[in-house]
């Protein structure tokens, strides 16, 4: 019975905390009314939740609210507008199919404003949209518990403090805002994303992550840039059952079983794929970089219809791409097709100049392209420095075999 | 929602040549102009441009004593050069003044919400 509750706490605990919010603007009491929600439904529901449990913990949440401020303001002294009292909560259950407001996309842009340190706006993001528990995200990046609990306090007390505006941003301001939402959720699927073992905490909050991009690709349903985002997340999922051999060795990309593949992602993430480029058409816009790394997802996802990988179409992406954000790991993803297109010499050649030494993509790229042109001492070298940058558990099982290969090339007998 | 908006600038660079520089001039000039945007706008409530940080005298203090030093508070590359208080709905209303307030090159504007009158009903 416990665990059914704490489920449909969690399904409802981002709108619910998210429409609190945005109704008193004020984030902590919004937590508070939610919990104290809870707490209720476990004294009442007794055997079964109600038929719309969220709606319950709405109400129920914000009439706790509208107590809590009354006796503040009548402690005070003095009775600025308050909004007028909620009808009770099975009046306003029965009334609307849909009576909590969704506030999502409004806190999305309160915990993603980009006066909020980068960090913040993920923690707070998942903890208030996605109604994840402080434990939950802690576990989720490797954080001490009280370290982002500190985090989140500080994070909240800005935006009560700062003036942090509790609305959707107008259109002047809408690039500069979308775009810190857009890197946020980019930030927690990186996460999510890290370990190729991806299980437990990283696994769950990859569908939150889902989740959230599916939710703003339907409220923001006319931004290319949205819909993109919303495809590569789901590109990237798909490839989650084949990204680990049996022995838990991480398998590149381009080796994986495309049959393992989650051909309903691939489906879903075609879709937004398709919608992106269609508003990119609409408005005569150039295709952003979110728009452009989702294609190059969906060239790479081809290769399970087709056999073969499109290699010269999606160097030509990293082309535009490269002219559009100029970064590491592009230049090294380039180097990568471009071995691909016009053999590992070129490739090399192209890693070679911007070398980025002490980032691993950037060794193993180099070591593969050194292996295929037969230079495996060399090649030895960077899967070493590779493997001594601290890869997580599958990645090193893959560098160590990569590193194994050259040796026993160079000395066959000592193997 | 009453903020202050805090103007750092590297005076060496802007003002090679102090306030009898060229882009000082233009600056102020620049400064005119926006603070008669921002009383148009009914935000404006109070502002200091200030003089050269080398005309700058700073009280030290300690439990024990105060005492006076030639200079600003700490030496950066960046000195406070003027500030603007202004009186705007939010944080975004402060961010797009702060962003077109007039700088001669590279520079900081830190916006701060100032202290409210407590509960002044």
């Amino acid at each position: 019975m416990r665990a059914l509750l704490d489920r449909t706490f969690r399904e409802a605990g981002g709108r619910v905390i998210a429409a609190l919010a945005a109704s008193f603007r004020d984030l902590d009491l919004a937590e508070e009314a939610f919990a104290e929600a809870c707490a209720r439904a476990i004294e009442r529901w007794g055997s079964a939740p109600p038929v719309d449990p969220a709606a319950w913990l709405y109400a129920v949440g914000r009439r706790w609210a509208l107590d809590r401020l009354r006796r503040r303001i009548t402690a005070a002294g003095y009775r600025p507008d308050v909004p007028a009292p909620p009808p009770t909560p099975e009046d306003q259950a029965m009334a609307l199919d849909d009576p909590i407001p969704d506030e999502r996309l409004r806190l999305i842009f309160v915990c993603c404003h980009p006066a909020m340190n980068a960090e913040a706006r993920v923690a707070l993001t998942l903890r208030t949209v996605c109604g994840l528990t402080t434990p939950q995200i802690a576990a989720a990046f490797l954080t001490p518990e009280p370290t982002l609990a500190q985090r989140l306090v500080r994070a909240k007390r800005k935006i009560a403090e700062a003036g942090v505006p509790f609305e959707v941003p107008g259109p002047d301001h809408w690039p500069e805002r979308m775009d810190a939402v857009l890197s946020t959720l980019e930030i927690a699927y990186a996460q999510a994303h890290a370990d190729a073992a991806g299980l437990g905490p990283n696994a769950d909050l990859a569908v939150e992550v889902l989740g959230l991009t599916a939710l703003l690709a339907r409220l923001v349903s006319e931004d290319a840039e949205v819909q993109a985002l919303a495809a590569t997340v789901r590109f990237t999922e798909a490839r989650r059952p084949a990204r680990l051999a049996v022995d838990g060795t991480m398998i590149p990309l381009t080796l994986q079983d495309t049959t393992l593949w989650d051909t309903g992602l691939i489906a879903e993430a075609d879709l937004y794929l398709a919608r992106s480029a269609a508003l990119s058409q609409a408005s005569r816009t150039r295709p952003g970089p979110r728009a452009l790394q989702a294609a190059i997802h969906g060239a790479h996802a081809g290769r399970r219809k087709t056999g073969v990988t499109p290699w010269a179409a999606i160097l030509g992406i990293y082309n535009a791409l490269l002219g559009l954000r100029d970064d590491p790991v592009i230049r090294t993803n380039r180097a990568v097709a471009l071995a691909e297109v016009e053999g590992p010499e070129s490739g090399l050649a192209a890693l070679d100049l911007t070398p980025i030494p002490g980032w691993l993509p950037w060794h193993a790229a180099r070591g593969d392209m050194l292996v295929r042109i037969g230079h495996d001492a060399e090649a030895l070298h960077e899967f070493e420095a590779a493997l001594a940058l601290g890869p997580s558990a599958a990645e090193q099982r893959y560098l160590a075999a990569c590193r194994d290969t050259s040796r026993s090339r160079l000395s066959p007998f000592s193997a | 929602m009453q903020y202050a908006l805090l103007i750092y600038e590297p005076e060496a660079e802007a003002y090679p040549a102090g306030e009898a520089d060229e882009a000082w001039h233009a600056i102020l000039t620049a400064h005119t102009a926006f603070g008669g945007e921002l009383a148009q706008a009914g935000a404006m409530r109070s502002g200091a441009g200030l003089k050269s940080a080398r005309t700058a005298t700073t009280v030290k203090v300690t439990p024990e004593s105060r005492t006076v030093h030639d200079g600003p508070f700490a030496e950066t590359r960046e000195q406070l050069g003027g500030l603007y208080v202004i009186d705007v709905p939010d944080l975004d209303a402060a961010i797009a003044w702060a962003k077109k307030l007039p700088i001669a090159g590279t520079g900081s504007i830190e916006i701060r919400p100032t202290l409210g009158m407590p509960e002044d009903a």
